[in-house]
């Protein structure tokens, strides 16, 4: 075995009286992938930004190739050959990608100014090691998410980083890009660099990655071999007891239409979708990423409104409301319909309060302006119980809650607001294995209740396991119909490509 | 050749805002106030209005610097009287100048401390210290008056090198400025910084460091505004600066430059401190009184924010 590139050792690190991480310790070899796993708060984003630089550990020592290191940011990290790719990247938008890259490091010339040709030179270098195509004079807030990933990346290249880092890179990427960066994340293992792969995906800690350590309430628990374990070892590993399923039981009867759309077009050049939401079933869009199904669940909700066609909702009453569809969300919401977005920090949370605030808003909803506050202390009690939200109290502050308890907190909001339609986008992005199973759960729950949900999700394993019925979309056209019983990706990818095909 | 490229932004920059269209208006402008008032366009009113401008140019210039990173200073008007008011105390040359520069530095320090490392809110921050500021000239210089020593009234009358003083100085200012903000690192990090803070730091600029050390530069473009306004005035005047806090701001909005940070050019804010000169030029020789002239800048920036806002909330 090859000496270790890099070592932590007995690293420990406290936020107030919360032991984040607790006494851990890890070696990589070079050309390995080395993949840190574990619910959320398990410690591993607190561990991997101590080795970033982010953060300083209260104790412990980080070891390159033999010899301590200390640093206290990012950059110094990035002198010491250690890059990170983080989940929230660091890019800034007005900056070109070249600048991006040598930012905190430009070469300068021997009068102070910037040398802006070399600068230009060495990114585009660093982009052609990674046989990118991105112009390095273009601004970074033209690119995708996928090339704002490259372009990290390549900062590492460019300053002959040996260790990379990278925290939940496929969060949010679709599956051609997710094949691209796992391309390259061989690339660089066969150059002998050491990469660090924070995930919760086991697919992917299966595929790309030779070693895991699973973390748990800031401690390590277990370093393996990935070819010593299965799936449901590693679950096993992380929660620390068995999941019996993942998945809640399906519907077994569904109730009449909720919520219809007829000929609704999301804008003047998309062909035109119909569907039919039914109480007591969850209902997901599947098919290739980025084929208009967010723009078809977005339309429903009210927040993007179509080009043309008819929304009709039921109410609880059996009355039915026909919404026009530029209703916008103020009107959706008043017939019933609920939406959770994918990015819940900038949609839907209001971060900077309490637990309390985000759910009254649902309580509040569809009430006149002028009524009195109601006491809300019982109501977000009981939901937090029922929903098994773990915070201090009502009055803890959503931001500093888990991925999954903030999922949790914003489902609560709709579901205390009394509406019976469900509109959800990625309803386990970011969120831990245990917290998954509790909000798949809680959705079930909702349309065992008599509500209807209607799920998009780029994981089509999750959508197979939560839904009654799935519609493929493609080019922004429901191109089929399968009971998601019995579904599969490859049935459901043959499906939305065949028709592409046939077309 | 050297010399014309530092001026321009890098290649297929564009974060430079869209002041192509503050150049667009200004060609209006000069347009409809050449037709309407013919006396505009005579050699010595054009000198007139360049005189006018200079001190808005570098003061809009400092300015500039602190829009680009998100910041504000509405304290660059009464530093502006301040700076009169200490150049007509009875002191040596050397002596007047050190102090000018000392009330400059440290205005900007504090401006910049305040903000920096304190978290005090730019606009706060500024209006607190533009008060301070505007009382200390007032108690140093309550009423107009004093004498301007001669090379002052000298290096900014007339002319330069064959060169009107005006537009001497303003290139001197826009030099500076341009090889700051587009050839050092300070300048690549002021537009990170105006981009997105969190991320600069998390990339090893030192945002709290380039804060204060671009509030210290607003402060001394300003002091610079004052020496020329009072070589041009001939006397120290505690309230002549006032109209600098909001023109500036005006000026550099109307340049393109992103009052939210991280978008802005220096010929954006030549240009539009130009316009507002023009305009301002214009209203006189119309006859517009002057306190409706007020009224016409406040809605002029209004409108610029406004246009500014729509394009953010994608309207």
């Amino acid at each position: 075995m090859a000496a270790p590139l890099i070592e932590l050792l007995d690293i420990s690190r406290s936020f107030g009286s919360t032991r984040a991480v607790d006494g851990v310790s890890l070696t990589v070899q070079p050309g390995s992938v080395h993949a840190v796993t574990g619910e959320n708060g398990a410690g591993k984003s607190t561990l991997m930004k101590i080795l970033a630089g982010v953060i300083r550990p209260d104790a412990g020592t980080i070891r390159l190739e033999g010899r301590e290191v200390h640093f206290s940011s990012p950059l110094g990290a990035l002198g010491h050959g250690i890059s990170t790719v983080f989940q929230e990247f660091t890019l800034i938008p007005n900056l070109t990608v070249a600048e991006s890259i040598f930012l905190g490091r430009e070469p300068m010339r021997r009068w102070g100014g910037i040398d802006y040709p070399k600068l230009r030179s060495g990114a585009a270098a660093a982009l052609a090691r990674l046989e990118s195509a991105i112009d390095p004079d273009g601004m970074v807030r033209n690119l995708t998410v996928a090339e704002q990933q490259i372009v990290e990346i390549a900062k590492g290249l460019s300053a002959d980083a040996r260790v990379f880092i990278f925290d939940e890179p496929t969060a949010a990427l679709n599956s051609a890009d997710v094949e691209k960066l796992t391309r390259l994340i061989r690339d660089l293992k066969a150059r002998g660099k050491a990469i660090l792969y924070i995930s919760h995906r086991l697919e992917e800690i299966f595929a790309l990655c030779d070693t895991v350590t699973v973390m748990k309430d800031g401690r390590h628990v277990a370093t393996r071999p990935t070819e010593e374990l299965n799936e449901h070892d590693l679950v096993a590993l992380m929660v620390g007891r068995e999941l019996s399923s993942f998945f809640p039981p399906r519907a077994g009867t569904v109730g009449e239409p909720v919520l219809t759309a007829i000929d609704l077009r999301t804008n003047a050049a998309s062909p035109s979708v119909g569907l039919t939401l039914h109480r007591g079933e969850i209902l997901g869009l599947a098919g290739l990423e980025g084929q208009g199904q967010r723009g078809i669940a977005r339309a429903l909700a009210g927040i993007e409104p179509a080009e043309a066609g008819r929304i009709e909702k039921t109410g609880r009453d059996g009355a039915r409301h026909g919404l026009p569809v530029d209703a916008g969300v103020g009107r959706t919401l008043a017939t019933g319909i609920g939406f959770v977005p994918e990015d819940r920090k900038g949609e839907g949370l209001f971060l900077d309060l309490a637990i309390r605030d985000n759910i009254a808003l649902g309580v509040e909803t569809g009430r006149p302006f002028w009524a009195l506050a109601p006491n809300t202390t019982a109501v977000i009690g009981s939901m937090m119980q029922s929903m098994n939200i773990r915070a201090r109290n009502a009055e803890a502050i959503v931001g500093s809650l888990s991925g999954g308890n903030q999922q949790k907190v914003l489902i609560g909001r709709w579901l205390s607001s009394g509406v019976d339609v469900l509109i959800i986008e990625e309803p386990t992005r970011g969120v831990d294995v245990g917290a998954k199973a509790e909000v798949y759960k809680l959705l079930r729950a909702f349309s065992d209740a008599g509500g209807a949900v209607l799920v998009l999700s780029r994981e089509t394993p999750e959508l197979i396991g939560l839904c009654d019925r799935l519609l493929v979309v493609h080019g922004g056209a429901v191109v089929a119909e399968m009971a998601a019983d019995g579904a599969t990706e490859h049935g459901i990818l043959h499906s939305a490509i065949g028709s592409r095909q046939a077309a | 050749m050297a010399t014309l490229s530092a001026l321009l932004p890098p290649p297929r920059n564009s974060r430079a805002g869209p002041w192509y269209l503050v150049l667009a208006c200004l060609v209006i402008v000069v347009a409809v106030v050449a037709w309407s008032a013919p006396l505009f366009l005579t050699p010595g009113n054009l000198s007139n209005v360049a005189a006018q401008v200079t001190p808005l140019v570098i003061t809009a210039i400092g300015q500039t610097l602190v829009i680009i990173t998100g910041g504000l200073d509405l304290s660059v008007g009464s530093l502006i009287s301040l700076t009169t008011a200490i150049i007509v105390l009875d002191l040596p040359g050397w002596a007047m100048v050190l102090l000018a520069i000392a009330a400059a530095v440290t205005v900007g320090t504090v401006n910049g401390v305040g903000i920096a490392f304190l978290n005090v809110h730019p606009i706060i921050m500024t209006l607190a210290s533009m008060s301070v500021v505007q009382g200390v000239a007032l108690i140093t210089r309550p009423v107009p008056g004093g004498t301007v020593p001669g090379w002052i009234s000298g290096a900014v009358n007339g002319s330069l090198f064959g060169l009107p003083a005006a537009l001497v100085w303003i290139a001197v200012a826009v030099v500076i400025a341009a090889f700051l903000i587009y050839r050092t690192r300070f300048g690549l990090h002021l537009f990170a910084i105006g981009g997105n803070p969190n991320s600069a730091l998390m990339n090893g600029v030192r945002v709290q460091r380039n804060i204060v050390l671009t509030y210290i530069l607003s402060s001394l473009f300003a002091m610079g505004a004052g020496f020329y306004l009072a070589g041009r005035i001939a006397s120290g005047d505690a309230n002549v600066g006032t109209v600098f806090g909001l023109d500036s701001i005006t000026a550099v909005a109307l340049g393109g430059t992103s009052l939210s940070g991280g978008v802005g050019s220096l010929v954006g804010t030549v240009l539009g401190s130009v316009l507002v000169g023009v305009i301002g030029n214009g209203m006189n020789l119309m006859n517009v009184s002057a306190f409706l002239q007020i009224v016409i800048k406040g809605a002029l920036l209004l409108a610029v924010v406004s246009v500014q806002r729509r394009k953010q909330i994608g309207l």
